[in-house]
């Protein structure tokens, strides 16, 4: 290719060539012109192209691995972060949503009634011993499971049971037990209650509807299986183990005790108003806690409420 | 809880391999957390004689020839690898898959040369001798198992090693090495012989079960290994034979009165219960025994208690300790010379009664209590012998100079236990199980069974039982049962499956016509539909049907009443719904076909609150670029006080872990501010933190429930000033599409703000009567009931338009010296809202009436000198106003405040305006600016610069 300078010096040559067209005849003139104008169309051209190739000839590279170019500041994006444990309780309230449920979320100081009597533990029944509830000076318990708002549940929508209709509600929400904290254990965590009656409300419905609960949160047909349990206020109780997800490792051996469930015991329906006869209902609940640190492979619990940005900045 | 497997064998004839009657166990009875398998523990242990023991000079070793009998035939030298003899055959062939033929070192016609460093080696005993390459049993399976090797020993070869029962883990001591008794059978049947297999003879091939037995806190029946075996043949569909002391138990009678007295031999027992509540029943026996220490043998009861998890420690002990285990009774015994003479009496008089307030006793182990009134004690004529349920009194302690006994077996009210459990921390296996309500049936059978063991007869016995409980009837239908399981089970299966285990069932017919019929009906239909239902999701497709082919489909069973008699053991058998969990829990909840919730297409109520929250949280972290915390609900004392909170007005956690966590918060804030102190500490410096969490305190009052009024707040913290958090705050409320207003900052809830430098964000909500009563209807109608004592009057009294007074919180820079008691060094700015306010507060709309001019907008700067304490928002509001009048669309955008000195300031503004219809001409321009700096001039006496 021809020089910039090159070309510049044929069309120079060339712009003296129009000073010829005077001596012309005036029928040579013409075509000349159009003669001259195309010469002088192609050499603008080859200019351009010579000028750009001598222009991108001086873009120097850079180095694309480095975070910036030599001697500038580093660019920064500011970017926010949610909480891992709230991003799982979103999503786990969504599928309930998607599945038709209500959401009440549980308050963080409640009472006795709340916590065992309307739940029918009976006043000073070891079973209460279980649950290593914290006191205030007044009495009141900041609650060791979000089972404490099922009488309130049952309670503001007992009405729809009378008009036809049945009670699907979660509770999602804060809770606290008295115990020391390790790797595995926290006196503040969170979980997740449901409550469904109606007057056909079954086990093998429970199974199913917790079934598919799981199979929307992870994505896969799943097995399940049971252990009987006991809690005061579900008769039969169990807990409820799922197949170790794909998701997480699983390779069809693993189980993972997900939740405790059972059907609501008569008198937790009775203390709420509701006919035990007509209608059945089954209850369950389980951490949220324990589903982040297994989707996110942590192995310390007590990262979530130590508020450091190391690890929030992760999420 | 540990469980033998071979001891429920003695109960069960099991048939099942044992992975699977384990998995049967963890899902229809308890969690089985673990298993150990001892029979590879116990693997190359043999039973030796110990020919003869020679002193070694200078030392306390002993030279033992011994003979091992047939064991060193069957077992090679040391090199043969542990894990040869692991995947060998079965024992005891098997240890010689590998290694060569010759014999130990130092062996000798048939005998085996160990060294021996235990006192009491002697000559003709049999003991233990862990083989050469045998793992030492306590550190089988841990990370350093320990191999016992053929080796030199002060010179001597040795191989092996005689070994002492902690080596074994049967004991805590180290002291000396097992002796067995010569005579003894084993758990093989046979009289025991030099080189037998030590797990053969002692019944060590077995597998020891880990129950978590939390959720079997109602089955007091469990907490004994018979009352387990019943269970695993119930879940086996075996039914169960009942061992005597059960089978003769129900038998028994109540006494009629509350005391009753016995007298033989000049000897007299007397027993008194104060009160059947705190005892239904008190058994007792005097019986001649003089407590031994243990034997010097290794006995098979030594075995049984430690699978248990339990030490051998006297026959007395031993003796109530092993019928605990078996039956779940606990029993204890007394030192009748010592009783006698604390109570200052001839003849032995029991009272059992609640303390008095103060009543001290000083307990077996050496502690001393002070009693309350809820606590149980056993009384010598008054004078307290025991802590009822939970541990003996040191003044009437067995000891070597016992001669006579009194053996106690009862039952105590739970309740009672309970509390003295947990108030004097007493956490034995007694109380564990008295903790479950043992029931009071057992108490004289295993008293009986017992005394027996002891080899002994009872010089007096007493039985005082003042009102046996009567077991309920629990009638159920199996309509009740298929229906709330969700199953189709036939009546045989269901009255086989209770019978196993001991329930009494009677069938009876309801007639299908009459009142009683009609009555049952619709539970029957109920039922049938469960069945019709029952079948798998996945395949399950067809249509139910309409009620009445159901109905006609249904079982005529479904109609048959059951009636269900629970076994006095059964303290946990009340209502139908207990005998569904029997009968579902026995044939297994897997067993169940799953099926849907039938649900009608009503779609779930959003949580206005809960919708607030998540959109919170979208803006603080995606547009904000904020970081998500969570805190823990409870802080000190100390930080309320560094923060200038009062701690008083705080709810304070009675029990809790640590001073750290002490009161529940009554804001957000000073946490967030402990992690800006930790994340600077950390190396960042440019953050912003926030959390939504609940707060409370004692001003805040209680809500209509009578417990504490809670609010849901959003604390922001950020690096930087006022103008930092307002700025994140101002794009937070365009979000929401609020207007922000802030106004002067008076003495509120926020002690930690520099007052000066901060503001409280005003709601301007109004609401009229009507639509404000259905507004606060619809908080009222939050379970939370937030209801603030400000908006409930007007609602009560139906009064007319009122403001929520609230603000819907304040922003501003943490004060310096709050900031310095933090130990942070950068200046920190946070706004705290009240989330139900700024609900409250939200627009109903989203419209945002945007308006844009098709014709190009006019850019003019604007600087305007004015007096300091003229506010920024009064010039801004100025401008806004003039070009409000003067054109179609416009903005005033502020450019900056520059203040030289302190009497006035310059403020400047970016101005932006066009007309909706066409171009501005420059003389419409001019005249529009005119107006716009003349407004400010005149208003403000202002100067335009």
């Amino acid at each position: 290719m021809l020089s910039v300078e090159d070309i510049k010096k044929s069309l120079k040559a060339l712009n003296a060539e129009y000073a010829k067209m005077k001596t012309l005849a005036k029928e040579e003139r013409k075509a000349f012109g159009i003669q001259l104008n195309e010469q002088r169309q192609k050499l603008q051209q080859e200019l351009q192209a010579a000028e750009e190739a001598a222009a991108s000839r001086k873009v120097k590279p850079i180095d694309v691995t480095a975070p910036s170019a030599p001697n500038k500041k580093i660019p920064e994006i500011k970017q926010g972060s949610k909480h891992p444990l709230m991003t799982e309780l979103n999503r786990v309230l969504d599928i309930y949503s998607h599945m038709g449920f209500n959401i009440i979320e549980a308050r963080q100081l409640d009472d006795e009634f709340h916590m065992f009597e309307a739940l029918n533990f009976p006043d000073g029944h070891p079973a209460r011993d279980g649950y290593d509830t914290f006191r205030t000076e007044e009495g009141f318990i900041p609650p060791a499971h979000t089972s404490t708002m099922q009488h309130r549940a049952l309670v503001r929508y007992r009405d729809d049971l009378e008009k036809g209709g049945q009670i699907a509600v979660v509770i999602p929400g804060r809770v606290f037990r008295n115990e020391d904290v390790d790797a595995t254990h926290e006196h503040t965590f969170y979980q997740c209650e449901g409550i469904f009656v109606s007057e056909d409300a079954t086990m093998g419905q429970m199974l199913g509807v917790l079934k598919n609960l799981f199979e929307v949160y992870y994505g896969q047909d799943l097995r399940i299986k049971t252990q009987p349990g006991y809690f005061p206020f579900t008769e039969p109780s169990v807990e409820l183990l799922i197949e170790k997800p794909k998701s997480l490792g699983g390779k069809g051996d693993g189980w993972l005790e997900m939740l405790g469930c059972g059907m609501i015991h008569p008198n937790v329906l009775k203390i709420a108003g509701i006919d035990s006869e007509k209608y059945k209902g089954f209850a369950w609940g389980g951490g949220i806690d324990r589903l982040a640190m297994l989707k996110y492979g942590l192995n310390d619990v007590r990262y979530f409420e130590s508020g450091k940005l190391e690890f929030l900045k992760e999420f | 809880m540990k469980i033998s497997l071979n001891e429920i064998k003695k109960y069960v004839d099991i048939k099942i391999p044992t992975d699977e009657l384990i998995k049967l166990i963890g899902s229809r009875l308890v969690e089985v957390e673990g298993t150990d398998d001892w029979s590879k523990k116990y693997k190359n242990i043999y039973i030796v004689k110990v020919i003869s023991c020679e002193k070694i000079e200078g030392t306390h070793l002993t030279l033992c020839k011994i003979d091992a009998g047939e064991s060193t035939k069957f077992f090679s030298r040391a090199s043969v690898p542990h894990e040869a003899q692991e995947q060998a055959p079965p024992a005891p062939a098997g240890g010689r898959a590998a290694g060569s033929q010759k014999d130990f070192v130092g062996s000798h016609e048939g005998t085996v040369q160990v060294v021996c460093g235990a006192p009491n080696v002697h000559e003709g005993m049999l003991t233990v001798w862990i083989a050469p390459g045998a793992i030492v049993p306590t550190t089988y399976g841990t990370d350093e198992p320990f191999e016992i090797s053929e080796r030199k020993l002060r010179g001597y070869d040795s191989a092996g090693m005689l070994s002492g029962a902690d080596e074994l883990g049967f004991s805590d001591e180290h002291k000396t090495i097992v002796e067995i008794d010569p005579e003894m059978i084993g758990a093989d049947g046979k009289k025991v012989t030099p080189g037998a297999s030590f797990a053969d003879v002692f019944g060590l091939n077995d597998i020891i079960l880990d129950i978590e037995n939390k959720s079997l806190t109602h089955r007091p029946d469990t907490f004994g290994l018979i009352g387990f075996a019943r269970e695993v043949a119930g879940i086996l569909g075996q039914k169960f034979t009942e061992p005597e002391i059960f089978a003769t138990a129900g038998a028994s009678v109540a006494g009629s009165g509350k005391t009753s007295s016995k007298t033989s031999e000049g000897i007299a027992l007397d027993a008194n219960i104060s009160d059947p509540e705190i005892c239904p029943r008190y058994s007792c026996a005097i019986v001649d025994f003089t407590d031994t220490p243990h034997s010097e043998y290794l006995t098979l009861d030594d075995i049984f208690l430690v699978k248990a998890d339990m030490r051998p420690i006297s026959p007395i002990v031993d003796a109530t300790n092993i019928l605990m285990l078996k039956t779940g009774q606990p029993l204890h015994a007394f030192d009748y010379d010592k009783f006698v003479k604390v109570g200052g009496t001839k003849q032995s008089k029991i009272i059992v009664r609640t303390a008095k307030p103060g009543e001290k006793l000083e307990l077996l182990d050496g502690k001393n209590i002070e009693c309350d009134e809820n606590d149980i004690l056993i009384t010598s004529n008054d004078v307290p012998v025991a802590l009822a349920g939970a541990m003996g009194g040191k003044n009437t302690e067995i000891d070597g100079h016992t001669k006579r006994i009194i053996l106690e077996s009862a039952t105590f009210s739970l309740y009672h236990l309970r509390k003295t459990q947990m108030k004097h921390g007493i956490f034995s296996e007694a109380i564990t199980r008295f903790t479950k309500g043992q029931p009071s049936g057992l108490t004289m059978p295993v008293l009986e069974a017992t005394i027996k063991t002891l080899g002994e007869e009872p010089l007096l016995i007493e039985d005082c039982y003042p009102a046996k409980p009567e077991q309920p009837t629990v009638p159920v239908t199996l309509g009740d049962i298929n229906s709330l399981l969700g199953t189709s089970y036939d009546l045989d299966t269901v009255v086989r499956t209770l019978e196993n285990v001991g329930l009494e069932v009677d069938t009876d017919e309801v007639a299908s016509t009459g009142e009683e019929a009609a009555n049952i009906s619709s539970s029957s239909v109920r039922a049938s539909l469960g069945a019709q239902q029952a079948r798998p999701v996945k395949t399950g497709a067809s249509a139910a049907g309409s009620a009445r082919d159901i109905a006609a489909s249904s079982s005529e069973h479904d109609f048959i009443r059951i009636s269900v008699k629970p076994p006095f053991w059964r303290t946990d058998i009340h209502i139908k719904e207990d005998v569904i969990e029997e009968v579902g829990r026995l044939l297994g909840y897997d067993n169940i076909p799953l099926d849907y919730a039938k649900r009608p297409f009503i779609g779930a109520h959003e949580d206005a609150l809960l919708v607030l929250k998540s959109r919170l949280r979208d803006i603080c972290s995606d547009r904000l670029a904020a970081n998500e915390l969570l805190t823990y609900s409870f802080v000190s004392r100390k930080l309320q006080e560094n923060v200038g909170e009062n701690p008083e007005d705080s709810y304070k956690i009675v029990n809790s872990i640590s001073p750290e966590l002490q009161c529940f918060r009554q804001s957000l804030t000073p946490s967030l501010l402990e992690k800006v102190y930790m994340n600077l500490k950390a190396g960042y410096s440019d953050f912003s933190l926030y959390e939504i969490n609940q707060v409370t305190k004692k001003s805040f009052g209680l809500n209509s429930e009578n417990v504490p009024t809670m609010y849901t707040h959003l604390s922001f913290v950020t690096l930087g000033d006022f103008y930092q958090a307002k700025a994140y705050l101002k794009a937070l409320f365009k979000d929401l599409n609020l207007p922000l207003d802030l106004a002067s900052f008076p003495e509120n809830n926020y002690p930690y703000l520099e007052p000066v430098r901060s503001a409280v964000i005003t709601g301007k909500h109004e609401i009229s009567t009507s639509s404000g009563s259905a507004k606060l209807s619809s908080l009222a109608d939050r379970v939370d009931t937030p209801v603030k004592t400000v908006v409930d009057t007007p609602v009560a009294q139906g009064s007319a338009n009122f403001v929520l007074p609230e603000t819907i919180g304040a922003i501003g820079e943490v004060k310096s010296q709050v900031l310095k008691r933090l130990k942070i060094d950068k200046p920190v700015a946070v706004f705290e809202l009240d989330l139900d306010i700024l609900l409250e507060n939200l627009p109903k709309t989203n419209i945002k009436s945007l308006k844009f001019s098709r014709f190009p907008s006019v850019s003019r700067d604007i600087t305007v000198r004015v007096k300091s304490e003229i506010t920024f928002k009064d010039i801004q509001q100025a401008l806004e106003k003039a070009l409000a009048e003067n054109c179609g669309v416009y903005a005033v955008k502020p450019v900056s405040v520059y203040q030289a000195i302190s009497k006035t300031k310059n403020l400047s503004f970016n101005l932006t305006f066009a007309d909706l219809d066409h171009t501005l001409s420059a003389d419409e321009i001019s005249a529009i600016m005119k107006k716009v700096t003349d407004s400010v001039v005149k208003q403000f006496a202002a100067e335009i610069i």
